[in-house]
Formats: C-alpha cells, sequence, structure tokens
C-alpha cells in the first residue's frame, strides 16, 4: 500500500514513519508532504491508499485538505495524528469522515489500534 | 470579565510524562527529575503562541545538551550525529506537542500558533506573566516547560 504522511514538521514525518514501522506495518510505500496544499495535490498525482495527517499545517489544514477533497469526490481513507485535541476537533473530523484521530505523544500500540481496520 | 481557566504545574507534568514515555524515555531509563534546573548555560528555547479564546504561550527551553540528546531521541540518532536542524525541529516540536495538549484544556475558540525556536538567547515574552513552570533536568541537564498568559487579559499583577 502507498500511505501519505502529511505534517509541517520534518520530525514528526519520521517519528510516524518510525512508529508505523513499529506498529508492525513495514513495507508500504511512503509519500511525504509538509503542508496541506502539498498533501491535497499529492493525493491527486500519488493516488495513496491511505493519508495520515497533521491538523494544523501551513497552506491548508489538514481538515481544509479532507474538506477539499470530499468535495471533489476523492474518497482515500483519512485520517489525523495531531497534538491539538478538543471534542469540537473529533467532532468535526468524524463528520468529514476520518476513520481516526491519533493524539501526539503517541505510541505504537495507539497506530495498531487505530490502523489496523485500514492496513490490516 | 471572564475569569480564564488556568493550567497548573500538574498539567504540565501531566503532559512532560507523556511526552517523555513516547519519545524521549520510552524504555524508562532516562526519566525528567523535577526539581532544581540549574543554570543552562547556552540555552535553546522553543515556544507555541495560544490565541482566541485564551492569549499567551508555552514555552520549552533546555541546554544545547539537553536539546541534543532530545533530538537524538526524537530521531533515533547518536547524540553526535544530531544537527543543529535536527535541534531546532525538534524542540519545536516538542513546543507543539506540549501547546496542542494545553490547547485542549482552554475555551474552545483558542488556536496554537506554528513553533517559533530561539537558540543561544533568552526567549521573552512582554506583557506576560509566567503562570505555572515545571523545571528540573535530563540526563543532568537543565530543562523547563512552563506557561505564561498575557497579562492585558488576565488583569493580575505580575510575578
Amino acid at each position: 500500500m502507498k500511505i501519505l504522511i502529511a505534517d509541517d514538521s520534518r520530525v514528526m514525518r519520521q517519528i510516524v514513519i518510525r512508529t508505523l514501522r513499529q506498529s508492525g506495518f513495514d513495507g508500504h510505500e511512503i509519500v511525504e508532504a509538509a503542508d496541506g496544499r502539498e498533501a491535497r495535490d499529492a493525493v491527486l498525482s500519488e493516488n495513496p491508499d491511505l493519508v495520515v495527517s497533521d491538523w494544523n499545517m501551513p497552506e491548508m489544514t489538514g481538515i481544509q485538505v479532507l474538506g477539499a477533497l470530499r468535495a471533489a469526490g476523492n474518497t482515500v481513507p483519512f485520517g489525523f495524528v495531531t497534538s491539538e485535541c478538543t471534542p469540537e476537533m473529533q467532532n468535526a473530523a468524524e463528520a468529514a469522515g476520518a476513520l481516526f484521530f491519533i493524539i501526539k505523544p503517541f505510541t505504537p500500540e495507539r497506530f495498531k489500534e487505530a490502523l489496523s481496520t485500514v492496513l490490516g | 470579565m471572564t475569569e480564564q481557566p488556568t493550567p497548573t504545574v500538574d498539567d504540565l507534568r501531566e503532559i512532560a510524562e507523556q511526552v517523555w514515555a513516547a519519545y524521549l524515555d520510552p524504555e524508562g531509563v532516562r526519566p525528567f527529575l523535577v526539581g532544581e534546573p540549574g543554570e543552562p548555560g547556552t540555552a535553546v528555547s522553543a515556544s507555541v503562541s495560544l490565541t482566541g479564546g485564551w492569549h499567551g504561550h508555552v514555552v520549552v527551553s533546555c541546554s544545547s545538551g539537553a536539546a541534543r540528546h532530545a533530538a537524538a531521541a526524537f530521531l533515533a540518532m547518536e547524540a553526535g550525529e544530531v544537527s543543529d536542524e535536527d535541534m531546532t525541529d525538534v524542540m519545536g516540536e516538542l513546543a507543539n506537542i506540549v501547546g496542542g495538549n494545553v490547547k485542549s484544556m482552554l475555551p474552545a475558540a483558542t488556536a496554537v500558533s506554528l513553533p517559533h525556536v530561539v537558540a543561544g538567547a533568552d526567549n521573552r515574552f512582554p506583557t506576560t506573566r509566567r503562570i505555572c513552570e515545571l523545571s528540573g533536568t535530563w540526563l543532568d541537564e537543565p530543562f523547563s516547560i512552563s506557561m505564561w498568559q498575557g497579562r492585558g487579559l488576565a488583569e493580575v499583577p505580575a510575578a
């Protein structure tokens, strides 16, 4: 599978990739995006099987990316990994069609729990 | 004026425990020791600003040695391999994680800025006061997490 990791933090992209591996989801092709607009464009050009996205990013926020994709008819499985967590954000993510909402700091166990239905 | 919520040092301690368990000390052998931080020497300070429903800053400060250890832990590298960019990025991410978690305790309209990192100089926040600080040492290096609230809205005297 191809997984798009969207986060403006290079460090966090590396940690997400490492945590995917630690939680048993290795061997997947990884594509990275450093802001929201890059993420939206990468979904359209790379056609990933899953998007793991930060919420607070330059250019477009993660929820704006998800909204834009769904508005364009794109149904790629999409979930958030974010340090910000309010009930309003979680409700907005769910309403927009997000599959999971992982809060930083996270553990490999949390990744496994959240992603097992998507990545098997 | 409506009284604003004020996160406490216990809130910072709980967030720090999660950060250490996930990234800085996942094996539980290099804990953050709360206490006197000592002199930081050449310091690195990372912050995010909170605006909207609450006004202030979350600041993560430490010695350059601690920042190097933090970057090594985050990036699974040896401390000697860490670049200045690695240290800056990791410190910014630490501030982002702590700030994001603090946000969940504040009014819904509060927004978190992108992180700002200062190395080798003091990070100052005019018209604010420090409302809580978790300080101590990590790997014998000074480390602190503090919250600064805008005084104009808090209507409280400076500390």
